[in-house]
């Protein structure tokens, strides 16, 4: 109390004097500019040119063997609209998104919950748990190919135990096993993530509210719901979209398993730029494409930031 | 009917022994307050009575049920928290009515209760904001209307004051005492503070290092405490210790506290040991008072040199040196000008206790 008084009491000297006295040297004046002047320009360059310089290629016709700068107009962007491929690929990012998303936020609230009581080797166990997370993911992948391997992978080997038979699903070729092998390798990897913010978002909720619940004879979901839930709201809802926006980039374990295959069944939008932009050099399509998914992106964020009310 | 009983109860902490033995029994719409020093065991046996700790052994009765193994919901209890543990997200009308709609009553009902609380408590007005908007002593009101229209059979109260400032915490305690009056259930309320354990309870149980020092009355254990540990942790200012010996004459029974100054002790009291014997002489600093007329049967005189002065408006505390301790007393408001002041003060000596100084226990 006496600091706040002492500061505000302070800052209001300041202000009379300012106004007071108009000899008062620029640099006194927008000291405060002059701090973070810094940091905003680094955040304009690296942030606001790269997407200003994208917006110039995609209206130009580049590629990477012919430098053409004149001026095309809007015509990559008409081209993308009929580009049934493009869409496909966002399509299969969705999915991706819609299948792992849910499920990694359900499989690492509940290992969080199960955590969250002091056990013997907890330490030990969470460590072990959150491994997955330091592995780079185009070495995860690269893994988890052969583990899904369909004559020497281990995991045809302990199906067919079960089965009886040998068993050879071809994971990585198969239409009807690929996503699931892509879902099991991305989830495995990245729900210790969740797991991890929800641990510690859960180890926050005041204790005495669970009890005050408890005594109140309140079930495990109503005091879920009612008490837990809107307390971990701000982490989890931050945990979500990060990992949505992850998942939404979604690269190494596709391309390191199945290459966007079969065919372009599993290509997600990331693969399909880097198609487009390294493969058949199309540089201001690509430019083009690009730009779109992040003003796709950019307006699905806002909405949802303020949906969550995470400032509540 | 005892409506809340324990017996034997005992509880660990790995090596730490945090309640060693209790047997209590609190009377159906008794007020009892749990009280001692931090850390005597108090809240671990408020916390033991809801279930919210697992208790090592000894059994815990609500009613006629045993209630050892039964969840704390299942006990039909409702409790006050020290931070008030009001749930954040729920409006103030949500928080009170969460304990009915968690056990399914009807719509009508639980907005009947919940008015009706907030009637009681005047928080009427505030149904509809969120906690985070109270002010501590609204949160507490919607704490006590959240246990209230839960119509448990006994009320666990934990410090339920001392997040208040002073001021608040006298109002909301004279409210706590007309509540008790108004619904008459069985209260169980802990507190450090012994104003509160005082001016609030029908018996007054009071712990030290897991172990109940002494219960019963509040004024039983302030005007007959067993103990030293006992007349110290109650009144304010603190009773006086005084090392003193028996001095038994002619004329009675009395202690030597200081060469030349003997007191008489009067009244009815147990046999003192032999004459040498040490003791100590406990005296309260309402017991000592400026001489002046004729003094009352058994107000001893005693001539002091004033060393410290504090004036709290109504009244005055002296304090003196005797037998080479610092000696308070009670005194008028204009009764010492300025320290240095010689002057006579009468001892009450019906009202002093004397003290086994090895045991700590009250002798006479």
């Amino acid at each position: 109390m006496t600091d706040r008084g002492a500061m505000r009491g302070f800052s209001d000297g300041r202000r009379t004097g300012a106004a007071g006295a108009r000899a008062t040297p620029f640099v006194d004046r927008n000291f405060k500019y002059l701090m973070i002047f810094p940091a905003v320009a680094v955040i304009l360059f690296i942030g606001l040119f790269p997407v200003i310089h994208t917006l110039m290629i995609s209206v130009q016709n580049l590629t990477m063997l012919d430098e053409d700068t004149s001026f095309h107009g809007l015509v990559h962007y008409g081209r993308l609209l009929s580009d049934g491929r493009f869409w496909e690929a966002i399509g299969h990012t969705l999915i991706f998104v819609v299948v792992a998303l849910p499920t990694e936020l359900v499989l690492g609230l509940a290992l969080a919950y199960l955590f969250l009581d002091r056990l013997p080797g907890k330490q030990v166990f969470v460590a072990l748990l959150v491994l997955p997370v330091v592995v780079s993911p185009v070495i995860a992948g690269a893994t988890w190919r052969l583990l899904f391997d369909q004559r020497y992978g281990p995991i045809n080997q302990v199906i067919g135990w079960f089965a009886g038979e040998d068993v050879t699903i071809l994971w990585t070729v198969d239409p009807a096993f690929v996503y699931p092998a892509i879902l099991i390798a991305e989830i495995w990897q990245w729900t210790p993530f969740m797991f991890l913010l929800l641990l510690a978002a859960l180890s926050n909720v005041d204790q005495s509210q669970l009890e005050a619940a408890e005594i109140d004879g309140a079930s495990f979901w109503r005091t879920f719901f009612k008490v837990v839930l809107p307390a971990i709201w701000p982490v989890m809802a931050i945990a979500v979209l990060i990992r949505a926006l992850d998942l939404f980039r979604l690269f190494d374990v596709v391309w390191a398993l199945t290459r966007g295959g079969p065919g372009t069944l599993t290509e997600t939008f990331s693969i399909y730029a880097y198609v487009q932009g390294f493969q058949q050099f199309e540089t201001s399509y690509t430019a083009a494409m690009s730009l779109v998914v992040i003003i796709l992106l950019a307006i699905t964020v806002t909405l949802v930031l303020r949906r969550m009310e995470i400032d509540r | 009917m005892a409506q809340l009983s324990i017996q034997g109860l005992r509880k660990s902490y790995g090596r730490v022994e945090a309640l060693k033995g209790i047997d209590l029994e609190v009377d159906a719409g008794e007020f009892c307050v749990f009280v001692g020093p931090s850390g005597c065991g108090k809240s671990t046996l408020l916390r033991s009575i809801a279930g919210l700790e697992e208790i090592d052994a000894g059994t815990i009765r609500i009613g006629d049920r045993v209630v050892n193994d039964l969840r704390p919901r299942d006990r039909n209890i409702a409790m006050v928290f020290q931070n008030y543990a009001l749930y954040p997200f729920l409006t103030v009308f949500e928080n009170i009515a969460f304990g009915l709609r968690a056990r399914h009553r009807p719509d009508a009902e639980v907005r009947r209760k919940v008015h009706a609380a907030a009637e009681l408590l005047g928080i009427s007005d505030l149904l509809q904001r969120k906690p985070r908007q109270l002010s501590g002593g609204q949160r507490q009101r919607v704490a006590i209307g959240r246990a209230i229209v839960r119509e448990a059979d006994v009320f666990l109260f934990d410090e339920p004051l001392s997040n208040l400032d002073a001021q608040l915490r006298d109002g909301m305690r004279m409210e706590i005492k007309r509540l008790h009056q108004e619904i008459g259930k069985t209260m169980v309320y802990v507190t450090h503070d012994q104003i509160e354990a005082m001016t609030l309870a029908d018996r007054i149980v009071l712990l030290n290092q897991g172990q109940i020092e002494q219960q019963g009355a509040p004024l039983d254990l302030f005007e007959r405490p067993v103990s030293r540990f006992v007349a110290a942790f109650l009144g304010s200012p603190q009773m006086n210790f005084l090392p003193a010996t028996v001095a038994g004459d002619a004329a009675g029974p009395a202690v030597r506290v200081e060469p030349g100054v003997v007191l008489p002790l009067v009244g009815a009291r147990a046999p003192l040991p032999p004459a040498g014997t040490a003791v100590v002489l406990g005296t309260r600093p309402e017991h000592i008072g400026r001489a002046a007329g004729t003094p009352r049967p058994g107000q001893h005189p005693v001539d002091v040199a004033i060393d410290l002065v504090q004036p709290t408006g109504s009244r005055l505390y002296a304090t003196f040196t005797l037998a080479g301790i610092p000696v308070t007393a009670e005194l008028a408001a204009h009764d010492v000008q300025s320290p240095g002041e010689r002057l006579t003060m009468w001892f009450d000596m019906t009202r002093a206790i004397v003290i086994e100084p090895e045991s700590g226990r009250v002798i006479a």
